[in-house]
């Protein structure tokens, strides 16, 4: 089961640059979190620092509190919390040496499974999770590279939920697909509703408004608006977000 | 015109090259046939005494030329450089590229390259004053020790002149080739991927072991192979620390060897004062064997470092 997230005063730095400026938030267990907001506005850093992967690029710094569950993921091993906190990229990136099988395995296997039957269960069961199975059942061995985008992105949802993460963290998952690929993915999110805390970077309102129970719009680093998803694009209460929403910039 | 000629003269010069030692070779090859990869011996003959005739070429009396030694001490002492460099190298070429960063990267690799800047023969001057006498008093007598069981490592150590002695200088002089061209490859790996692996909740070694070294193995084989092709080309380090065996194959790991490389250096001189000009002709056989192996080497070494490079192309991923 998913838990809930919340940070309190998230400041985060590229070198000297401020990306975010001190972002308080309260991401509710098992929904659909949407992050909408214009290029450059911080919401895939704040995703990266869910999981503390922003702190892994050269001169970057993070400082406020972020709490899973009840833990202070600041204060554990970044690779516990990284097990904790899935991620899905911006672009498919399934580890290209690998087959489709281990691509999934892989982190089954480092996380200790050893058996082999445990482990093809497990990874159907994350292929099937990620509506993957069917169209790779009989091709498990196939080099990942040789999927489409699509499936490659979807693959690459199945190798995060495998390990069983609490939340589950997609940086515009769908920008690089096309509008088959994103549809299924989209569809993908929904099921995933009400097991894992999904928190989803997108820059397609529409996409926002399709999926998620909540959504967020962040500007220039700022939280500017959060609540339920109907709320904020029928009667946003800030004008910056209803600016957003009708295109006036953006 | 002028940017023609300028262009082909690396071409002129290696079809020069390789015409002169081919045609030098060419009567050893009729004087010696397959005996010369297969003997043992290497004897110029009775310079002062009379000729002989065979196969329609003229040799000293009493010649006969064998490389085998020169072969197994060249690829022994190879090996041994690259058993030595290769973990060290990888495990550099690792740190260079991800567990540092900016000036301090930057340092470093200067640092290593400047290794594969130092003159061979200052290596086989520390070599000799330092390595050898160090191998002969400590290292050898522990070895030998603990080596029990192992045929190789038992048996006299004798001047520290030898196999073990080799292998270290050729590392030394092997470990900035290897080390850059895996920095090189490592830094190519895409941050995507390699961030795939952070997400998923593996550690730095696990993304290294499992995501980057798959991704750059042809290219790792490469840079080893043009390490190895490296090492069989050295000259004068290994001259000065191989202790110059001649009819003798090393027994353990302290024998002396020669390698074909220091052998040349070393006999070019007496092989001129045969006056049947066969001892230069049979130097120059060698030659030709030593620059067969490594040309060899050296090309596997750089199709797999491209292919290496074009695997990555392929699967459509942007350098960062």
């Amino acid at each position: 089961m998913g838990k809930s997230i919340s940070t309190r005063g998230v400041c985060a730095w590229y070198g000297a640059q401020l990306t975010l400026k001190g972002i308080d938030m309260s991401i509710d267990a098992n929904q659909v979190t949407a992050i909408i907001g214009p290029s450059g506005c911080g919401k895939s850093t704040f995703i990266r620092c869910l999981n503390r992967l922003h702190e892994t690029v050269s001169g970057a710094r993070v400082e406020g509190s972020i709490r899973v569950g009840d833990v202070d993921i600041r204060e554990i091993d970044p690779v516990d919390v990284r097990r904790m906190v899935g991620m899905v990229f911006q672009k498919p990136n399934p580890f290209p040496t690998l087959s489709i099988y281990d691509n999934v395995a892989l982190g089954l296997r480092l996380g200790g499974i050893r058996a082999k039957s445990e482990l093809a269960q497990r990874v159907e069961h994350s292929l099937r999770l990620a509506a993957l199975w069917d169209e790779v059942k009989d091709r498990l061995y196939a080099p990942a590279t040789a999927l489409s985008g699509g499936q490659q992105q979807r693959l690459c949802i199945a190798r995060a939920l495998a390990v069983e993460p609490d939340v589950l963290l997609m940086d515009e998952p769908a920008s690089a697909l096309d509008p088959v690929s994103t549809h299924r993915i989209e569809e993908l999110v929904e099921a995933l509703k009400g097991t894992f805390t999904v928190v989803i970077v997108t820059h397609n309102m529409q996409q926002a408004a399709r999926i998620a129970d909540k959504t967020a719009f962040f500007l220039n680093g700022e939280l500017v608006e959060f609540g339920e998803t109907t709320q904020v694009f029928t009667t946003p209460s800030d004008k910056r977000t209803e600016d957003y929403i009708t295109g006036r910039f953006g | 015109m002028a940017a023609g000629i300028a262009a082909s003269s690396p071409v002129v010069f290696l079809a020069g090259i390789v015409t002169i030692v081919v045609i030098q070779a060419i009567p050893s090859i009729r004087f010696s046939g397959w005996h010369f990869l297969t003997s043992l011996t290497w004897n110029i003959g009775n310079v002062y005494g009379g000729l002989e005739h065979e196969h329609g070429v003229t040799a000293a009396s009493g010649a006969s030329f064998g490389s085998r030694v020169f072969i197994v001490g060249t690829v022994a002492s190879s090996v041994i450089a690259l058993l030595m460099a290769v973990p060290v190298s990888l495990l550099t070429a690792v740190i260079l590229a991800y567990r540092t960063r900016g000036v301090v990267r930057t340092i470093l690799s200067t640092l290593v390259e400047l290794l594969a800047g130092i003159p061979s023969v200052v290596i086989g001057l520390w070599g000799m004053t330092v390595l050898t006498p160090w191998i002969s008093t400590q290292l050898g007598p522990l070895l030998s020790r603990a080596g029990g069981v192992i045929p190789y490592l038992r048996g006299p150590v004798g001047t520290g002149m030898g196999l073990l002695a080799s292998g270290c200088v050729l590392a030394i002089m092997v470990v900035p080739i290897i080390t850059a061209t895996t920095r090189d490859l490592l830094l190519q790996v895409p941050t995507l991927y390699r961030e795939g692996g952070v997400g998923l909740g593996m550690t730095d070694w696990e993304v290294v072991r499992h995501i980057c070294f798959p991704c750059i193995r042809e290219g790792f084989i490469g840079a080893v192979a043009l390490g190895f092709g490296r090492a069989m080309g050295e000259t004068m380090a290994v001259l000065m620390v191989s202790g110059n065996a001649v009819n003798l194959l090393p027994q353990n790991l302290y024998s002396p060897i020669s390698t074909m490389a220091a052998f040349i250096a070393d006999q070019l001189d007496s092989a001129l004062t045969d006056a049947s000009k066969m001892a230069v002709h049979a130097l120059s056989e060698l030659a030709l064997l030593l620059m067969i192996l490594t040309v060899a080497t050296n090309l596997a070494a750089r199709l797999l470092v491209s292919s290496g490079r074009w695997r990555q192309r392929r699967t459509g991923v942007d350098a960062p």
